[in-house]
């Protein structure tokens, strides 16, 4: 790899989607409608400039796979060691870097046909942009920096734009309570990440990546002390904490739901490229903490797997579309994290990496019904759609069958893997996932057949038409890649991807992996069984889906009347948000009207007594205050005659 | 040329007379010559000490505090017009809004 080259790529990447949100916001008013092009050059440029350093790694052998890249000293403290902004670039990075860029390159083009209200820039364009870029900059900010410092900044600015675009529309009280929820939520993760990054200075005297884990893997202190396997534990579910929230994991999921609340390619850019895949890719950076402490593993499984089924299970009976787009999201999150905890971070990587592309078609395609159908979302008032809106149709079913599991498409060999490997590490675990695989597929073609089949419902007064050009363009290259994604993982094309990554993970988590018994997961029948099951899986959900809400539709109403407790248990999350109201929001409510109380009676009526002093003595002075101009006049010539008298008098 | 007396009496007179005019009348105006008397007597003051000295930084000052009054004269006179309009008198002690 050439330094120079990979330094010069990497400056471009985090300087271009700055400038282009700088620019953006600093010349929205003159640029108004052609604001976009901000964006799209400074997205633009860092895809190219991904491109190149994804080319650089991939071409690289052995040792030479990563570059660590100092910029400047940024914080100089003196002892014991400098902070540097320094970046490093690896096969993780550079993979990371291509699906942030890539996809937030479509997101951006597909908003400029998203973010007008006939064929005018909406209220805020400019602001759009300018949020937009800045987010890419947060997010390459995290996965290209060096050190754990760099890597806080960018998972604050990332947990900072995430706020601003999710309450774009801040005249909405839904949209305004939804930013705060997810900044509030996040703050608790972010807590416990601090926590962890604090932990680790504190026990080995530096941040930056290298040398943490190369201590670590040596299992002794910044000092040359003996590390203790507690302190490693601890660090591990201190930085899962700060992931949990980030990748919405349980229980820290309620933000994301609700997101949604922001404009449709804010949820298509959150869900796929940015913020949601920051947990994940720093469990995978941090694999020689996590991989270090089986205990920390199996609680990032469990609470994988926990998430994978929980969220599933919602969406099951949601009727708001990006809802269950939405938890999907934490169901697909939860699957990574599982792959994760069971030493695959390589599989959890890949799932992340097609995740990305059919969960931003997805996304995508739900905005482009929204658009369609005047903002209204709700599957209960319509569908049919697939004759009016055929494009969107047509891509949104491809990513239907990569996000169901469908065999040959993307998200098939990505869940399989994982699922494979949960099975082989925590045979419990991994049946849960192929529940959730059955599962997934059902709701996914819930959703597909009450939006697209059966016969056109359109709401009152919306009269539908396929998006422009801008949109569909976008839709049509992530359908190619939700279908071919898949591809680079396989057997068949010699395992690309996990070669790839295997350099990163190759000291983490394939040499701490405990000795499972090896024979259980290899061999045909066991590869290739698993794969013809969850294949079957995914066909008998989309099935079952098919029957319930095209051919027989009086079965779909039948779960409600038949099992309402558990029907409004899903309809409601589990009940989730009251709980938490309950126990937090509300005390803490009461907590404030106390201090209030206290600040309006104490704190306010001291002030008040102390105040009282120089007003009573004011009122005594201001009796000499005659106001007449003359009266002041005969003072001063009063005091003037003294000061005389005085100077001759001495 | 002996002592500058005279004219330092002259000045006083002038000064003391336009104190007590200011301190004593109640229309704007003639409180506002009597101003303009006090700057007189200190410009006589100025002149004489000149003369003594045999230099001319005292009439040169003489001649800007001549310039100056001038200027407050405009000034004073205008702000003298705005009063009177708003009130419709000259009475100094119909402004008095400062009283505490």
């Amino acid at each position: 790899m050439d330094i120079e080259t990979l330094k010069l790529c990497g400056i471009v990447i985090l300087l271009a989607p700055l400038a282009g949100a700088i620019l953006a916001g600093a010349l929205g008013s003159v640029l108004r409608g052609r604001t976009h092009w901000m964006a799209i050059l400074g997205v633009g440029a860092a895809f190219a400039a991904s491109i190149v350093i994804f080319i650089q790694v991939h071409g690289a052998h052995g040792e030479d796979v990563v570059a660590s890249i100092p910029l400047y000293d940024w914080i100089a403290n003196g002892t014991p060691s400098v902070f540097r902004f320094e970046l490093l670039i690896d096969p993780l990075t550079s993979l990371m870097l291509l699906t942030v860029t890539g996809i937030a390159l479509l997101v951006v083009i597909y908003s400029v046909g998203y973010m007008r209200e006939h064929g005018k820039p909406e209220r805020g364009y400019e602001r759009f942009f300018a949020y937009l870029s800045l987010f890419v900059f947060a997010m390459c900010v995290l996965v290209l920096g060096g050190n754990f410092l760099l890597l806080y900044m960018g998972w604050e600015a990332v947990g900072l734009c995430s706020y601003l675009l999710i309450g774009f529309y801040y005249q909405r009280p839904a949209a305004a309570a939804a930013a705060k929820k997810a900044f509030l939520v996040n703050r608790v993760g972010d807590f416990g990440f601090g926590l962890a990054i604090l932990l680790i200075y504190l026990t080995f005297g530096t941040l930056e990546y290298q040398p943490v884990f190369e201590l670590v893997r040596q299992g002794i202190t910044g000092d040359g002390f003996a590390v203790s396997q507690g302190t490693i534990t601890a660090i591990a579910l201190l930085l899962l904490c700060g992931a949990c929230g980030k990748s919405a994991q349980l229980p820290l999921h309620v933000w994301l739901p609700d997101a949604m609340e922001g404009p449709s390619p804010v949820s298509a850019l959150i869900h796929a490229a940015t913020m949601v895949t920051a947990g994940v890719y720093m469990m995978a950076r941090c694999g020689a903490i996590f991989s270090s402490s089986v205990t920390a593993m199996t609680v990032v499984a469990g609470i994988g797997a926990a998430t994978a089924l929980f969220a599933a299970t919602i969406a099951l009976v949601q009727t708001d579309m990006k809802r269950i787009l939405a938890y999907s999201t934490i169901s697909q999150l939860g699957y990574m994290v599982l792959g994760v905890g069971v030493y695959a971070a390589d599989s959890a990587i890949f799932h992340l990496f097609t995740h990305a592309f059919f969960k931003a078609l997805l996304f995508l395609g739900a905005g482009s019904v929204m658009h369609a159908m005047g903002g209204i979302i709700d599957l209960r008032r319509f569908g049919g759609l697939r004759r009016v809106l055929p494009w969107t149709f047509v891509t949104f079913v491809v990513g239907s069958l990569a996000l169901a599991g469908f065999p040959m498409f993307s998200g098939f060999f990505s869940k399989d893997e994982i699922i494979h490997h949960a099975l082989i590490a925590h045979p419990l675990l991994g049946a849960i996932g192929l529940l959730t695989a059955l599962l997934t597929a059902f709701y996914t073609f819930r959703m597909v057949f009450l939006a697209f089949a059966g016969e056109e419902r359109i709401p009152d007064g919306v009269h539908p038409h396929e998006s422009g050009v801008w949109m569909l363009a976008p839709l049509c290259v992530l359908s190619i890649g939700a279908i071919g994604a898949g591809y680079l993982g396989i057997e068949a094309t010699g395992r690309g991807l996990h070669e790839f990554l295997k350099p990163v993970f190759a000291t983490t988590f394939v040499t701490n992996m405990p000795a499972y018994d090896v024979h259980a997961g290899h061999g045909f029948w066991a590869e290739y069984g698993l794969m013809a099951f969850s294949g079957g899986l995914a066909i008998i959900g989309i099935l079952a889906a098919y029957v319930i809400y095209v051919q027989q539709q009086w079965f779909a109403g039948l779960t409600k009347t038949t099992f309402p407790q558990i029907y409004w248990t899903l309809w409601n999350k589990w009940h989730v948000d009251e709980a938490y109201d309950a126990v937090l929001v509300k005390p803490m409510r009461k907590g404030g009207k106390v201090c209030v109380g206290l600040d309006d009676y104490l704190i306010d009526g001291l002030l008040w007594f102390i105040t009282a002093i120089p007003r009573g003595l004011g009122y005594l002075l201001r009796t000499m205050q005659s106001g007449l101009m003359q009266g002041y006049a005969l003072s001063m010539v009063a005091g003037m005659a003294i000061i005389i008298v005085l100077v001759f008098w001495s | 040329m002996t002592g500058i007396t005279e004219y330092l009496i002259l000045g006083a007179i002038l000064f003391a007379l336009g104190l007590v005019g200011f301190l004593s009348r109640r229309n704007l105006i003639v409180i506002f010559l009597s101003t303009e008397l006090m700057f007189q007597g200190v410009v006589i003051n100025a002149v004489a000490y000149a003369r003594l000295h045999h230099h001319l930084q005292g009439q040169a000052f003489a001649l800007f505090l001549l310039a100056i009054a001038a200027v407050e004269a405009g000034l004073a006179l205008g702000m003298i017009v705005m009063l009177y309009k708003r009130k419709g008198t000259l009475d100094a002690e119909a402004w008095s809004v400062m009283r505490g």
